[in-house]
C-alpha cells in the first residue's frame, strides 16, 4: 500500500503558483528524496500533506486518509520542517517531553527517541543555546516519539556535519529498511545519492519527474581519446552501441564496457590515449531536468 | 483533551514565564498591602482611611486595575508559539486545531485564576495585617472583603483569557502586548472623557471590571476633572456577566482565528 499519495495537489499564492497538479506517490520501505531548486513548491507540498497550508487543488492522503483526519497523526506520521522552533526556554528534554504529552506517548519514550538520536547528552541544555546539528537531532526525536510508520522530513541535514550526516544517512537507510515511508527534501545531491531509492523533482511546481533513482541517471559510458577517432567509431557502432563525437579527439561510447573497447582497439591496432569508464551524477541529471547550468 | 491540557500545562511551566508571573503576583498582592500600610489616608490626595468602606474599596481596586497584568501572560499564548516557531509542531501533533487551542484556553484560564488566588492571598493578608496594626478593622465586614478578593482573582482569570484571544488575533506577541497595554490604560480612559461615548463605559471591560470590583476611583477622577457627572456603572452581578460575555468573545476568537490559516 502506498504510505503517501499525492494528486493533482495545487496550491496559489495571489499571482503566484506555488504548486501545480503534482502527483507522486511515496512508498513504504524506502527513501524517497524530494528535489527541486529554491522556491520549486517542496517546501509548500510538504505542508499541504501535512495540512497546515490548505490545498487549492487536488489531495494529499497518508494510507488513504487526510493528515487531519488521522486517528492517532503524530502515531502515523513524524515530520521535520524547515521553519520549525523550540521555546527557548526549554530543555531539549522538557520540549521532548510536552510533544510526548500532546501525543499520549508513554514517558519511556521520551528517553528512548533521546537515546536513538543522540539527544541524551544535551537533554538538560535550554534549546537557545543548542548548535544547528543539535537541534536538527531535536526536531528528529520529535518527529519519532509516536514511532510514526511514514516520516516526512524538510532538509533534516541542514547544519550537520560530516560525521553527523553520515549518522543521518545510516539512521534513515536503517529506519526505511524496517518498513517506513521516508520522504527527505535536500539541496545536498551527493548525500541524495548515497541515500534514496528513489526521488521526486518538481520544477516550478510541477512535477519533472518521479520514480526509482536508477531512472534517474543516463546510461554509464566511456569516455575515449584517441587519434584515430574516426577509425574507432566506425568499429564500435552497431546494435545496441551509441558512439557520440565530443571533440575532435574524443569519442564518449554507450553500450560497451571499457575492457571491450580496449580489446577491440588494441587489435585493429588503434591507439588510445585515455579510455575512462564515465558515471553519470545525480547532480547532472538533476540539473538536465530542472534547467540548471548544464 | 486532557493529554493537551497536560501539555500545556507541562510546556507553560518548563519555560521562565511562568516564575515571572508567581513573582507579579505576589507582587501586585504585596503592593496592594503596602499600600493598605501606607493607608489611604495618607494617599495624594488624602481618601477616608482603610477603617472606612471607602478606604478598603480603594485600596482592592487598585488591586483590580492590576488585573491587566495576568492578560499579558495570557497573549503568549498562542503568540509566543508563532513567535518561537512552535506552532507547526504544536499544530501536526493537533490538527484538529480547535483541541490545541480549547486546551490553551483551559490552561490559561486556570493559569489566571491561579495569578488571581496568589495575588488575592497576599493582597488580603497584607490588608487585615494592616488593619490590625494601625489598631483599626477594615471599614467592609470580613466576608465582603473575601468576596471582594474572589471576584478579582475571576476577574484576572477573564483577563487572562481576554489575552489568550488577543495573542490568537494578533499572533505577534509584542503587537498583542502593545494593543492590550493600549487598550486598558489608554484608550478605555481616554473614551471616559468623550461626551456622548462615556455612557458605554460600563459596557466596555474596564467598566464591567470596576463594577464587579465596586472600585470607581476612576470614573470619578474624570468626572471631577471634566466637571462632568461620573457615569453609572453596571450592578456588580452584570458586570460580572458582561466581562464573562468579553472571556467567551475572546474564547471564540482563539479558537477561531488560526482555524484556516495557513501555517507557513
Amino acid at each position: 500500500m502506498t504510505a503517501v499519495e499525492v494528486r493533482g495537489l495545487g496550491k496559489t499564492y495571489g499571482p503566484v503558483a506555488a504548486v501545480t497538479d503534482l502527483s507522486f506517490d511515496v512508498p513504504p520501505g524506502e527513501v524517497t528524496a524530494f528535489l527541486g531548486p529554491n522556491g520549486a513548491g517542496k517546501t509548500t507540498t510538504m505542508r499541504m500533506v501535512l495540512g497546515l497550508v490548505a490545498p487549492d487543488t487536488g489531495s494529499a492522503t497518508i494510507g488513504g486518509v487526510r493528515y487531519a483526519a488521522l486517528r492517532r497523526p503524530a502515531a502515523t506520521v513524524g515530520a521535520v520542517l524547515d521553519t520549525s522552533g523550540f521555546h527557548p526556554d526549554h530543555t531539549a528534554g522538557a520540549h521532548l517531553r510536552v510533544y510526548a504529552r500532546m501525543g499520549g506517548f508513554p514517558r519511556h519514550r521520551t528517553e528512548e527517541v533521546m537515546d536513538l538520536t543522540g539527544v541524551t547528552p544535551f537533554a538538560g541544555r535550554p534549546t537557545r543555546g543548542l548548535s544547528t546539528g543539535m537541534r536538527q537531532r531535536l526536531h528528529l526525536a520529535t518527529a519519532l516519539l509516536g514511532d510514526p510508520s511514514v516520516l516526512l522530513l524538510d532538509e533534516p541535514a541542514n547544519g550537520l556535519d560530516p560525521e553527523g550526516n553520515a549518522w543521518l544517512r545510516g539512521f534513515l537507510r536503517e529506519l526505511a529498511a524496517q518498513g517506513r515511508a521516508v520522504l527527505v527534501s535536500s539541496h545536498v545531491l551527493s548525500e541524495v545519492e548515497q541515500l534514496a531509492d528513489r526521488v521526486v523533482v518538481i520544477r516550478e511546481g510541477r512535477l519533472a519527474v518521479a520514480g526509482p533513482m536508477t531512472g534517474l541517471y543516463a546510461a554509464p559510458g566511456v569516455l575515449i581519446r584517441t587519434p584515430g577517432a574516426d577509425g574507432l567509431s566506425a568499429l564500435l557502432s552497431g546494435d545496441g552501441v551509441t558512439v557520440e563525437r565530443t571533440a575532435t579527439d574524443t569519442l564518449l561510447v554507450h553500450g560497451l564496457p571499457a575492457d571491450r573497447i580496449a580489446a577491440e582497439a588494441s587489435s585493429h591496432g588503434i591507439l588510445l590515449h585515455e579510455i575512462t569508464p564515465v558515471r553519470p551524477t545525480l547532480e547532472q541529471a538533476y540539473l538536465d531536468l530542472t534547467g540548471g547550468p548544464a | 483533551m486532557s493529554a493537551l491540557v497536560l501539555a500545556e500545562w507541562h510546556r507553560l511551566t518548563s519555560a521562565r514565564l511562568w516564575r515571572w508571573a508567581v513573582l507579579a503576583a505576589i507582587g501586585s498582592g504585596a503592593f496592594t498591602a503596602l499600600l493598605a500600610f501606607i493607608g489611604p489616608e495618607n494617599f495624594d490626595p488624602p481618601l477616608p482611611g482603610l477603617h472606612t468602606a471607602e478606604g478598603t474599596r480603594v485600596v482592592l481596586g487598585v488591586l483590580g486595575l492590576l488585573a491587566f497584568v495576568p492578560a499579558l501572560l495570557g497573549t503568549s499564548a498562542v503568540a509566543a508559539e508563532h513567535r518561537h516557531r512552535t506552532i507547526a509542531t504544536t499544530m501536526l501533533y493537533a490538527p484538529r486545531r480547535w483541541t490545541a487551542l480549547l486546551a490553551k484556553i483551559v490552561t490559561f484560564t486556570g493559569a489566571g485564576l491561579a495569578y488571581g488566588a496568589i495575588t488575592a492571598v497576599v493582597a488580603g493578608a497584607g490588608l487585615f495585617t494592616a488593619a490590625a496594626a494601625k489598631g483599626s478593622t477594615l471599614g467592609l465586614p470580613p466576608g465582603e472583603v473575601l468576596a471582594l478578593l474572589v471576584r478579582i482573582a475571576v476577574t484576572m482569570g477573564v483577563y487572562t483569557l481576554l489575552g489568550v484571544g488577543f495573542g490568537a488575533l494578533f499572533r505577534n506577541q509584542v503587537a498583542a502586548l502593545v494593543v492590550l497595554g493600549s487598550y486598558f490604560y489608554v484608550v478605555e480612559t481616554a473614551l471616559m472623557l468623550v461626551p456622548g461615548v462615556k455612557a458605554l463605559y460600563p459596557y466596555l471591560p474596564g467598566g464591567a471590571t470596576a463594577a464587579l470590583t465596586g472600585f470607581t476611583y476612576l470614573a470619578d477622577a474624570v468626572a471631577a476633572q471634566t466637571g462632568q457627572a461620573a457615569g453609572t456603572l453596571l450592578p456588580a452581578s452584570l458586570g460580572g456577566a458582561v466581562l464573562v460575555g468579553y472571556a467567551a468573545l475572546a474564547a471564540l476568537a482563539a479558537v477561531a482565528a488560526p482555524l484556516r490559516r495557513d501555517i507557513t
